[in-house]
Parts: C-alpha cells; sequence; structure tokens
C-alpha cells in the first residue's frame, strides 16, 4: 500500500507536462477552431473549400503521424531557418512543437462541433436578430455565439478529455530532453527497470483518469453557468458522448 | 529526363523500399482483425450491459467505461507487455527451479528458460487483441444504444409468433440492430486504422518505423550522399495515405449504410 502511494507521489511532476500539454493546447485550439468553423460555413468557396480540406486532412489522419510530420518538417528547416535565427532551441524544443501539433490538432475536431452546433442554431433567433437590424458582427455575438457555445459545450468537453488523453503520445514522437517526462515516458521507464508493468501502468491509468473527471467537473460547472436561464439544468455526465 | 526517371524508378524499388510497401500489410491485418474483434467484444459487452443477472451487468458497465477512461495508448502498451508477463509467469511456475531462479540476475522472468520470445507475428496478434479490447468498449456503447433503438414493436411482433429468446436476439433483434449501429461503428473504424499508426511502439517493423529509416540522411560510401533528411516526405506520404484510407472506408460505410439499410431507412433517418 506504501508502495502505491510512493509510485503515485512520484507521477505527481509527470502529470504537469501532460496538464502543460493540454493547457497550452486548448486555448489556442479553440480560438483557431471558432475562425474555422465559421470559415467551413462561410459562403465564399476558397475560404469553405480550404477550412474543409483542412478539417479533413486533421481529423482523417493519425495524430502520430502528424507529430512525425510536422516534427521532421521543423528539423528540415533547421539548418536553413532556424539556426540561423538563432531560435532553433526554441522552435525544436518538445514543449513547443507538441503544443502546436496538439492545437492544429484539437483545431480540426473542435471546428467540427462547432460547425455542427453553427448548423443547429435555430434559424428563427437569426431571423429576428436580423429583423431587429442587427449587423453580421452584432448578430454573431449576441444571437448566434450565445447558442453556439451552449449547443457545442458538452461536446467539446469530451474533446478536451480527449485531447487530454492524446498528450499520452507526445513524447512517443518527440524527444525527451533530460528529466522533462511525461506520464507515458515515466511508466515505461519504471517499467523498464523492474518489469512491473501492473502498478507502474496502472498508476499512470489511474493519474489519467483522475485529471479527465476533474476536466468533467470544471467544464460540468461552466455548462452550469452557460445553462443558468434554463429552468432545470442539465449536469454533464461522465462520458457523454463516447467518440471523438 | 530519362536518367531520372531512371533513378527514382530505380530508388523507389530498392530493397528496402519494397520492405516499406511490404510492412503495409502489418496495418492493414492489425486494422481488419482488430475492427473484427472490436465488433465481438462490443456485441460482447452490449449483451452483459444489457444482461438481468447484475454481476454481469457491472462487468459490462465497468468495462466499457474504464478502457474509456485512460488512453488508448497506454492500454495498447499494457496489454500485450501484460499477457506476455502472464505466459512467462505461468511458464516459470512450471519449468523454475530454486537453483535457476537464483542463477537469474535480471528483474524478470524469474529464470532464464521462462523467457518467452515474441517476435513480429506474436506481437501483432497482441496488438491486434489489445485494438480490439480498446475500440471494443467504444464498440460496447454504440451496440447498447443500437439495441434499444429497435422499436419495441418489432420484438413484441417476433414474441407474438412464439420465437425462442435466443430466436427473437439472433433473427430480429440484432438483425435490425445493425442499421443503428452502423454510424458509430463507422466512427469506430475510423479510430482504429488511426491507432494502426501506433504499431511501431511495440517494436512491429511497420510503415512509421520504415518511413523514418527510409527517410533518415542516406549516405553510401561509394556513391557519397543519396539524399539528406527526407523523413517529412515520408511521413507526408503517411499522411495522405491514411486520409485516403478514412476517404475510401467513408465510402464503403455509405454503401453499406444504403444497403443494411434497405426499406426502413427512411425511418433511421427520421
Amino acid at each position: 500500500m506504501e508502495r502505491l502511494f510512493q509510485e503515485i507521489a512520484l507521477f505527481g511532476p509527470a502529470v504537469a507536462f501532460n496538464i502543460y500539454f493540454a493547457a497550452a493546447s486548448i486555448p489556442i485550439g479553440f480560438v483557431f477552431a471558432v475562425f474555422l468553423a465559421l470559415g467551413k460555413a462561410s459562403s465564399n468557396p476558397l475560404i469553405s473549400r480550404l477550412s474543409r480540406g483542412y478539417i479533413y486532412a486533421f481529423r482523417g489522419s493519425p495524430l502520430f503521424i502528424q507529430f512525425f510530420m510536422l516534427y521532421s518538417l521543423a528539423l528540415s528547416f533547421n539548418v536553413g531557418v532556424w539556426k540561423p535565427m538563432g531560435i532553433s532551441w526554441f522552435v525544436l524544443h518538445p514543449l513547443f512543437i507538441g503544443p502546436l501539433v496538439l492545437t492544429l490538432n484539437t483545431a480540426a475536431y473542435t471546428a467540427e462541433i462547432f460547425y455542427g452546433a453553427l448548423r443547429a442554431v435555430p434559424r428563427g433567433e437569426v431571423e429576428a436578430a436580423r429583423a431587429y437590424g442587427m449587423s453580421r458582427v452584432q448578430q454573431f455575438h449576441h444571437v448566434i455565439w450565445p447558442n453556439l457555445i451552449r449547443l457545442a459545450w458538452p461536446a467539446y468537453t469530451n474533446e478536451v478529455v480527449f485531447l487530454f488523453h492524446a498528450t499520452a503520445i507526445v513524447y512517443f514522437a518527440l524527444p525527451v530532453i533530460g528529466q522533462q517526462k511525461d506520464l507515458m515516458i515515466t511508466a515505461k521507464e519504471l517499467f523498464e527497470r523492474d518489469y512491473n508493468a501492473f502498478l507502474h501502468f496502472s498508476v499512470a491509468a489511474l493519474w489519467f483518469l483522475a485529471v479527465s473527471l476533474v476536466v468533467f467537473f470544471l467544464f460540468g460547472l461552466v455548462y452550469r453557468r452557460l445553462m443558468r436561464h434554463m429552468p432545470a439544468a442539465p449536469g454533464l455526465r461522465f462520458a457523454p458522448k463516447w467518440l471523438r | 529526363m530519362s536518367e531520372d526517371f531512371a533513378f527514382w524508378l530505380s530508388y523507389l524499388t530498392n530493397g528496402k523500399h519494397l520492405t516499406w510497401y511490404a510492412s503495409f500489410q502489418f496495418t492493414i491485418f492489425a486494422a481488419l482483425f482488430g475492427g473484427t474483434l472490436a465488433v465481438i467484444f462490443g456485441l460482447i459487452g452490449a449483451t452483459l450491459k444489457n444482461s438481468r443477472f447484475f454481476p454481469l451487468r457491472l462487468i459490462g458497465t465497468i468495462y466499457s467505461s474504464i478502457v474509456r477512461g485512460v488512453p488508448d495508448v497506454l492500454f495498447f502498451l499494457f496489454f500485450p507487455l501484460a499477457f506476455e508477463q502472464a505466459v512467462e509467469w505461468f511458464i516459470a511456475s512450471q519449468v523454475c527451479t530454486p537453483e535457476l531462479i537464483a542463477a537469474q540476475s535480471a528483474a524478470w522472468p524469474p529464470c532464464k528458460e521462462a523467457n518467452w520470445f515474441l517476435g513480429t507475428p506474436e506481437y501483432l496478434i497482441l496488438a491486434s487483441v489489445s485494438l480490439g479490447l480498446v475500440y471494443g468498449a467504444f464498440a460496447t456503447n454504440v451496440i447498447h444504444g443500437a439495441l434499444r433503438s429497435v422499436p419495441k414493436g418489432q420484438l413484441e411482433a417476433a414474441r407474438a409468433y412464439g420465437m425462442s429468446a435466443s430466436q427473437l436476439l439472433w433473427r430480429v433483434h440484432i438483425r435490425q440492430m445493425w442499421v443503428y449501429a452502423l454510424p458509430g461503428l463507422s466512427n469506430v473504424w475510423m479510430l482504429i486504422i488511426k491507432a494502426t499508426s501506433l504499431l511501431s511502439l511495440l517494436q512491429i517493423a511497420d510503415i512509421v518505423l520504415w518511413a523514418d529509416r527510409l527517410g533518415a540522411p542516406n549516405f553510401l560510401p561509394a556513391v557519397g550522399l543519396v539524399h539528406e533528411d527526407w523523413r517529412w516526405r515520408y511521413y507526408l506520404v503517411l499522411f495522405l495515405f491514411y486520409i485516403l484510407v478514412t476517404l475510401l472506408s467513408e465510402k464503403a460505410f455509405e454503401a453499406i449504410m444504403r444497403r443494411a439499410g434497405r426499406g426502413i431507412l427512411s425511418e433511421v433517418r427520421g
């Protein structure tokens, strides 16, 4: 039992890396996704095509490949671009490339969620806003966005948890620098030392589960606040949707 | 021009490239076998979840929620390692004598004779099983939902015809369930395809590992530097390959959906 607690404490610093990767990529990915979703719904065929293509490409290919591809792409620019500029230590650092790729990836998934919600915004409300003479920006700000975020929030919560789970593969694709190890690398190294798969991997799983539950709780609070005008706020359950 | 063409032709058909092309079979095998197992585990899980016997229902519910609560990579790595250890532990309990255990210096296995060497085929099968287990949990939920979507009247009509419980399950319930499950199962299939890119984590020389080897700066003493770091080109090819597979799967599922939904599709859409 004491061994278990020691083990849990041992993983404490490692989970910070997973949380960092998720926390760094979620806000930027969120903003990017809003623009992508609006782009996909745009009446301009060029913008619509580009956004569609981007979303399809990043949803249709594995994150693992995206990591390798973008990292090797960054590497190939190293001698020509990053080195002369003196920023190669920064651009090639996993703590930069990791969130970058995760952002690009989550933006595509989130944009698809937002696009679905955008199409579900009640037409009547938009028409009413237009009848009031609201400008397009006003329409978006006062009518479309509040509806969109409420419709999208449960699915978005799910996506955030998926993204947090996806941080598990960051260091399988990128180099580990010094002691900067996330949960999976820590578990793997401990396993290679004493071959106790059940202990190490279970503790890593426990950490993932615990953080996921915290995310569900926090996002549930936000959802309650978003739905505060409703008579009985429907709560978020653990894993409301099952698929990304 | 023709020299260029000859170079590219011979470059792309050299031994290493041929091995790379051949390694696509691992990915395809893992996707197909893993997908089949996922449906089987999904059916078992959904049946357990629907069971009237409480412990079985509990097992089904725990299976579908715990596996889903942790990253797929973790389970994907854990299951083959744990299975290997379990087998080695069993062998050790049969063959290891105290002297042999005392002679063993490494932490695992208990004695050298209990070592179970796993080659690519074994790892591939274990990887497929863990894919099946992980995505079976997803499929459990999809199938569980689909079983509940089958109109009650259909089941009542079957019962009124005097069908037994198993006849009802196999001839009516599961037959009609597919239409409702297909959209969800198509999503699970997409997830499995994407998860097949992780095979290289289990030491399988799959397409990802070969892309890395082939793209690395290539220097031959006889000709000098053949190419510098081309890894991103190889990964770009894989990126496009996966998008293409997704595209084809989407088309295939549309066709299956049309076929499975003959006669009742309007009801599903409505």
